[in-house]
C-alpha cells in the first residue's frame, strides 16, 4: 500500500492545483443541491446554493485548499455575474407593457421597501450589538447578489459577506414571506411577487415563479428595480450614513 | 447560442466602458442592463438568441454566486461568534421589507386586479 502513496500525493498536488478541480467541484456541488431541491419538493430551505456552498466550504475546508486557490478556479463561474446582471433586462423587458401604468407606484414602495432593509438592518444590528467588521455586509443584502457585490466594492465594504448575507436573505424570504403576505391579507399575485422579489432578490423571485407565473414575473421585476436603483443610489445612502 | 452570448457581453463591455470612463459610481453591469432595456424597448421586440442565452443564464443565477459565497470560510470564527446576532438581523430586515413593501403596495393599488 505505502509505495502508492507518493503517486496519490502526486495526482492529488496536479489536480488541486488546477482550475477544473475547482470548477468541478463548484457545478457538481451545485448539481447535487439542485437535486435535492427538487427531491425535497421545492422547498425554500433545501435552497440549491445554500447547499453547494455547505458542500464547496465543508471540501475546501477539510482539504485544506487556500479560498485564493480555490476561487482562481472557480472564477470562470464568478465571471459570469456581470453578463446575469446584463440579462436581468430581459424579465423587466418581458413586463414592460404591464409595466407602464403603475410605474410610478412601483417605483414609490420601492423606495419604501429598500429604505426598509437598510434601516431595520443597521438597527437591529445596533441592538443584538454585531461585531462591527460585520455590519458592512448589510447595506446591499436584499439587491441581488450579481449587483450587490458590485456595490459592496464601490462602498468599499466585503463582497463575500454581502453575497453570504444576500443569499441567506433570500432563503428567509423565500421560506417567511407567505406568512408575513398572509398576515397582511394580500391576495394579489402581482402584489405578493413584487414584495417578495424586492426584499429577496433571486431566491424570492423563484419562488415566486413556483407559486405563480405572475408572482413569478413581478418578482423579477422588483429584483431587476432594486438592483438598478440600489446602485445608483445606495453608495451615496452610505456615505451619508457614514458621515 | 452564440449570437445571443455575443450580444450579451456586447452590452456588458459598453457598460464597462462608460462605468469605467463616464459614470464611475454605477458598476458597468448595471450600465449594460439599462442599455439592453433601452435598445429592447426602442426595438420592441425581443431576440429569441438573447432571450434565449439570457435566460438561461438566469435560471441558474443562483450557481453564479458560489464561488464568492465560500468565502464565508474566511469568516467563519467571527460569523460562529455573531451567529444569532446575524439571523435576528437578517430575519427582523427580511419581515420589515416584506411587510412595508407589500403593505404600501396593497394600500395603494388596492385589490386592483392585474392589467
Amino acid at each position: 500500500m505505502n509505495h502508492k502513496l507518493p503517486h496519490m500525493a502526486e495526482i492529488w498536488v496536479y489536480l488541486s492545483g488546477n482550475p477544473l478541480f475547482a470548477l468541478v467541484l463548484t457545478l457538481s456541488a451545485y448539481w447535487l443541491g439542485l437535486m435535492l431541491y427538487e427531491r425535497s419538493e421545492r422547498n425554500p430551505i433545501a435552497n440549491p446554493v445554500l447547499i453547494a456552498v455547505l458542500i464547496v466550504a465543508s471540501v475546501v475546508g477539510v482539504l485544506d485548499i487556500p479560498y485564493e486557490k480555490y476561487f482562481e478556479g472557480a472564477q470562470f463561474v464568478h465571471f459570469m455575474l456581470g453578463t446575469a446582471t446584463v440579462s436581468l433586462a430581459i424579465p423587466i423587458y418581458k413586463s414592460w407593457e404591464s409595466l407602464r401604468g403603475r410605474f410610478v407606484v412601483l417605483l414609490l414602495v420601492l423606495v419604501a421597501g429598500g429604505i426598509t432593509s437598510v434601516a431595520t438592518a443597521l438597527v437591529m444590528a445596533n441592538v443584538l450589538q454585531l461585531d462591527p467588521a460585520l455590519v458592512g455586509g448589510l447595506y446591499a443584502k436584499s439587491v441581488t447578489a450579481p449587483i450587490a457585490m458590485g456595490i459592496a466594492e464601490r462602498i468599499q465594504v466585503s463582497p463575500t459577506l454581502t453575497a453570504v448575507y444576500a443569499v441567506v436573505t433570500g432563503v428567509l424570504g423565500a421560506v417567511l414571506g407567505r406568512f408575513v403576505m398572509d398576515a397582511l391579507k394580500m391576495r394579489q399575485w402581482w402584489q405578493r411577487g413584487f414584495a417578495l422579489g424586492v426584499a429577496s432578490h433571486g431566491i424570492g423571485t423563484s419562488r415566486a415563479f413556483s407559486v405563480h407565473p405572475e408572482a413569478g414575473t413581478y418578482a423579477s421585476l422588483g429584483m431587476g428595480m432594486h438592483g438598478v436603483l440600489g446602485a445608483v443610489i445606495l453608495p451615496y445612502l452610505v456615505n451619508w450614513l457614514r458621515t | 447560442m452564440i449570437p445571443g452570448l455575443v450580444k450579451l457581453f456586447l452590452f456588458q463591455a459598453i457598460g464597462e466602458l462608460i462605468s469605467n470612463f463616464l459614470i464611475p459610481f454605477i458598476p458597468g453591469p448595471v450600465i449594460g442592463l439599462v442599455l439592453l432595456l433601452a435598445f429592447l424597448v426602442i426595438r420592441n421586440s425581443l431576440p429569441s438568441d438573447i432571450d434565449t442565452v439570457g435566460s438561461t443564464i438566469l435560471q441558474h443565477l443562483g450557481l453564479l454566486f458560489i464561488p464568492a459565497s465560500v468565502g464565508v470560510i474566511l469568516y467563519l470564527p467571527i460569523l460562529k461568534a455573531n451567529a444569532w446576532a446575524v439571523l435576528g438581523t437578517l430575519v427582523v430586515s427580511v419581515i420589515a421589507t416584506i411587510a412595508v413593501t407589500g403593505g404600501l403596495l396593497k394600500l395603494i393599488a388596492g385589490e386592483r386586479d392585474e392589467s
